[in-house]
């Protein structure tokens, strides 16, 4: 619910040894392998590496849809691991904001009740409230005048903003993003992207993921993942190169 | 809020689902209204029918009996048992708040004789003869010479066909008489000797005339006069109700018109009725038809005219068709071949000219008529009776059903029963007592006579009438004693002059009440409702301790009162195969758009919502597509009972009329009708929603994520 501001003393994300392993039949097939990490408020972090390197894996664990198979993954303070399917879900929809490769957008819904969804499920703010955070956002987002358009009307960096909004809108400790612009030309990812810059400075933390080097060449943090294990996780612009 | 925004606009995005889903629920909701209107409106109806016609609420018939009591049941005689106390019951049953009126009863079938052309002649050529009316005489007998010549022609073509060896003697015998009659000079000696002719065609030629109509009557023996207090769909239509307490039959005008009238004017009516209903001439087959059978049964016509009448007919019929033909079957023949044009015109014609010269009815008001009735055992009983009128039901005058019903007095109807007073097994009692079999109790003579170990000889006599002494005789009577065995056979001989003596006789309320009915109905007060008329009357039965079973009306109305019950059963079934069918397609097509949305869900699931959350959602747009469905559905089903309920819906036949209590049926929703097809579509939406919805709780938030990586 807070935004990260002062001191980072407790960090977001914490993930200790986290083995991730998924049963293809009789195979079990290891996806993330003694992954440690830590995320503090205020970071802009990529998750970068090559397709099936476990990217989206690891923001899964970390976006509370999964749950690691061995170590410890803290999300805002808790345990994912010990967590009640329900409580996953409380801690997705109060804790966290996600934004999709495919926008992942509610298509009946115009672009409004898209970003109201989150307030709806937490029924915490009465209908002015909503209305007031809602508009703050698409006014942010810079797509006020499509509040009542649905998605289907709107252009993939339209909807993008839409996306963006809804992740914000329940003011999450950290916003996972998943390939955010691969679904989008240059132009209009660097928009958004640039977006997603503002919005960092302004206080959100994000974490995502992209095999898009100059997406990776924008990030204030590279965590580099081949093969399920993190290979490089200092400075930015690190070169591949030593375990 | 939002799920229900969700919902409707789901609806409209999916359109093949909503369309196949739609279409399912709207045609199940239209039906269940159409449906339940139709038969609740038939119940309710058919209940006025039954019940204010020969019915009333309740029927009592004796406990014990082998047949349930079936008033619009099979014909002939049912054991439905005999009600001996129906005095005693009657004052019982009447003291009832509840209760308006008792009616006894005893249905049954017999048949009459309409009596034939040739006899009704005979005995005007009589009457001439005896009058001296040499001309009036000369007419007749021209016209009876005729009809023993076409009698003579049609038996030798019989005669043709059937084998002779097997021919009876008296069939043999009857032949030649015709033959003989058939000779000139037969008809040139009448003069000399008219009356020993007379009596020759009397005795031995009219009894070979064919084309007598037999009618099949059946009739409800009651006490007339309360009968006419009591069901008010009674009404007199012609002639005069029979005077209280007296005998006498009166015809239902249905069966009076489709029976006893002349076969030709009937199809006439009929044709007439039906071009008034807007029917035309050359697309009816029935009309057509009918005018067939006119054209060719011109003999109804030609066979009933003198030659007087001949001519005056033949006249007429001339001008109408402007021909000179002299053959009138040819005439006949023509004029019947009627169209839309000339129908009105030529009904007009044949009441104004033909019908006065033909016998429009084999048995008119006044006349007295014979009733030949089978009692159980098939002993044949014989009664006369004077016709008084002819009565209808209102608004089931076109009925079959309840047309069927003609009315006799009670006192006819126990003769004709063959079935014995109080009185009268008194006094068999007393002729046992004297022959030496143990004296019986008079409540417990019906079981030690009848009863299946009753092997005594038992004492027969010979006449069934409550004012003639029993002259018993006695006889052999037959070691398996029946009551129509003992009663049933009253020599036929004494039926005519019976007749005679008993018209006029009238009977005390306690005769009426006093004998044996069949069945018993009571006409509740109309504040109440069948069901409580049904447990108070069982209370008071039992209290009583009467030999009684109550029946309602439903029930004692036999197969007709369950057919409500029986197309309930039918729409019953079809609704629920149409569920069954609609469950099935509707749970595939929304699992199809369930897996469809997958993505959508796993995002809302992501975004944080519950499983739970998601089952709403599926249970909100189930109740949405039923409401906007079923709404669709049940405001078509009402505009069509609304429609029909303000225009009524044509009775198309007989039956019709009868379970719409009228010509016209007009239909009604009954005002559960639409709760409870609302709920019916909401359940069936529901179940269907099930697994979809199981389906949509166990997507996971990762079916969001599915296009990476």
């Amino acid at each position: 619910m807070h935004m990260a501001t002062t001191p980072a003393i407790e960090p977001i994300v914490h993930l200790s040894n986290v083995d991730k392993d998924y049963k293809l039949g009789a195979v079990t097939v290891s996806a993330l392998k003694q992954v440690s990490l830590e995320i503090a408020p205020g970071e802009f972090t990529v998750i970068a590496g090559p397709s099936g390197s476990g990217k989206t894996t690891l923001l899964n664990l970390i976006g509370c849809v999964d749950v690691a198979t061995r170590g410890e993954v803290i999300v805002a303070g808790q345990d994912t691991g010990k967590l009640s399917e329900g409580d996953l879900t409380r801690l997705r929809l109060n804790a966290l904001g996600f934004i999709f490769q495919s926008f992942n957008l509610v298509g009946v819904l115009d672009a409004f009740q898209n970003v109201e969804f989150p307030l709806l499920l937490q029924k915490k703010m009465n209908a002015a409230q909503r209305k007031e955070r809602v508009m703050d956002l698409l006014n942010r987002v810079g797509i006020a005048e499509y509040a009542h358009h649905r998605p289907g009307e709107l252009s993939g960096g339209q909807r993008q903003r839409v996306a963006i909004a809804r992740a914000l809108v329940t003011f999450p400790r950290i916003v996972l993003a998943d390939e955010p612009t691969a679904n989008l030309d240059s132009v209009t990812g660097n928009q958004i992207l640039d977006l997603m810059q503002e919005l960092n400075r302004e206080g959100t933390t994000f974490l995502f993921s992209t095999h898009d080097p100059h997406v990776v060449s924008r990030a204030g943090r590279v965590v580099r993942l081949v093969d399920g294990r993190i290979v490089t996780e200092p400075e930015q612009q690190s070169p591949m190169s030593h375990t | 809020m939002i799920l229900i925004q969700i919902a409707l606009r789901n609806l409209l995005t999916h359109k093949i689902k909503s369309a196949i889903v739609g279409g399912l629920l709207i045609f199940a909701a239209f039906l269940i209204i159409a449906g339940l209107s139709l038969i609740s409106s038939i119940d309710k109806s058919m209940s006025k029918s039954i019940v204010n016609s020969v019915a009333g609420h309740i029927q009592l018939q004796e406990k014990g009996a082998k047949d349930e009591l079936s008033i619009f049941g099979q014909m002939g005689s049912n054991e439905i048992g005999y009600i001996h106390n129906f005095a005693e019951i009657r004052k019982a049953i009447e003291a009832m708040p509840e209760v308006a009126a008792v009616v006894p009863m005893g249905i049954d079938s017999s048949i009459v004789f309409g009596g034939n052309v040739l006899d009704v002649k005979l005995e005007a050529l009589r009457n001439a003869v005896k009058a001296g009316d040499q001309k009036q005489s000369a007419v007749i007998r021209r016209h009876v010479r005729r009809m023993v010549a076409l009698l003579d022609d049609e038996l030798k073509n019989l005669k043709g066909f059937s084998d002779q060896e097997k021919m009876s003697d008296d069939m043999k015998q009857g032949l030649l008489d015709v033959a003989e009659a058939n000779q000139p000079k037969f008809w040139d000696s009448f003069d000399a000797d008219p009356y020993a002719h007379l009596e020759f065609l009397e005795n031995k030629i009219a009894k070979m005339a064919i084309g007598e109509d037999m009618l099949m009557l059946r009739y409800v023996g009651t006490d007339t006069e309360r009968f006419r207090k009591v069901f008010d769909r009674f009404e007199m239509v012609d002639g005069q109700m029979i005077p209280p307490g007296q005998r006498g039959f009166l015809f239902n005008k249905f069966t009076y018109e489709e029976q006893v009238k002349h076969k030709t004017a009937r199809r006439l009516d009929k044709i007439k009725d039906r071009l008034a209903e807007g029917a035309k001439v050359a697309t009816d087959d029935e009309i057509k038809q009918w005018i067939k059978l006119n054209r060719t049964q011109y003999k109804e016509i030609t066979f009933q005219l003198d030659d007087v009448a001949t001519d005056e007919v033949k006249a007429a019929l001339q001008a109408e068709l402007q021909s000179k033909e002299s053959d009138m079957a040819k005439l006949v023949d023509a004029f019947m071949d009627v169209s839309d044009a000339n129908f009105q015109k030529r009904y007009d014609l044949f009441y104004k000219v033909i019908a006065p010269r033909i016998r429009l009815y084999s048995i008119r008001m006044g006349d007295t008529m014979t009733i030949n009735g089978f009692s159980q055992s098939g002993y044949a009983t014989t009664v006369n009776v004077k016709v008084y009128g002819t009565f209808r039901f209102h608004g089931l005058d076109r009925s079959t059903m309840a047309g069927a019903f003609n009315i006799l007095d009670l006192m006819t109807y126990r003769d004709l029963l063959g079935y014995m007073t109080a009185d009268k097994k008194a006094e068999i009692a007393k002729l046992q007592a004297q022959s030496g079999v143990k004296e019986l109790k008079r409540d417990t003579a019906e079981a030690e006579l009848f009863g299946e170990g009753g092997g005594e000889q038992v004492e027969d006599t010979t006449n069934a009438t409550p004012t003639q002494a029993a002259a018993a005789t006695p006889t052999d009577a037959p070691a398996e004693a029946t009551p129509a065995a003992i009663a049933g056979n009253a020599p036929l001989s004494g039926a005519k002059l019976m007749a005679k003596e008993l018209e006029g006789h009238v009977y005390s309320q306690e005769e009426i009440d006093g004998g044996v009915i069949r069945s018993a109905a009571i006409m509740l007060k109309p504040d109440f409702d069948v069901k409580t008329g049904m447990e108070k009357v069982s209370a008071l039965i039992a209290a009583k301790k009467f030999a009684l079973k109550p029946l309602d009306w439903r029930a004692a109305s036999g197969l007709v009162g369950n057919f409500v019950g029986v197309i309930y059963a039918v729409l019953a079934f079809s609704i629920f195969i149409i569920f069954l069918v609609s469950l099935v397609i509707i749970n595939n097509s929304l699992v199809m758009s369930t897996l469809e949305r997958t993505r959508e869900i796993g995002t809302m699931r992501a975004i944080g919502a519950q499983r739970s959350e998601i089952l709403q959602m599926f249970m909100v747009e189930a109740v949405v597509m039923a409401g906007v469905f079923g709404a669709i559905g049940c405001t078509f089903g009402y505009a069509l009972v609304a429609y029909f309920g303000h225009f009524g819906l044509l009775a198309s036949n007989d039956f019709m009329i009868f379970l719409s209590g009228g010509p016209r049926f007009y239909p009604a929703l009954p005002p559960w009708g639409l709760p409870v097809a609302m709920l019916a579509v909401l359940i069936v939406t529901l179940i269907s929603t099930l697994y979809p919805a199981w389906l949509a709780m166990r997507i996971t938030p990762l079916a969001a994520m599915q296009d990476s990586e």
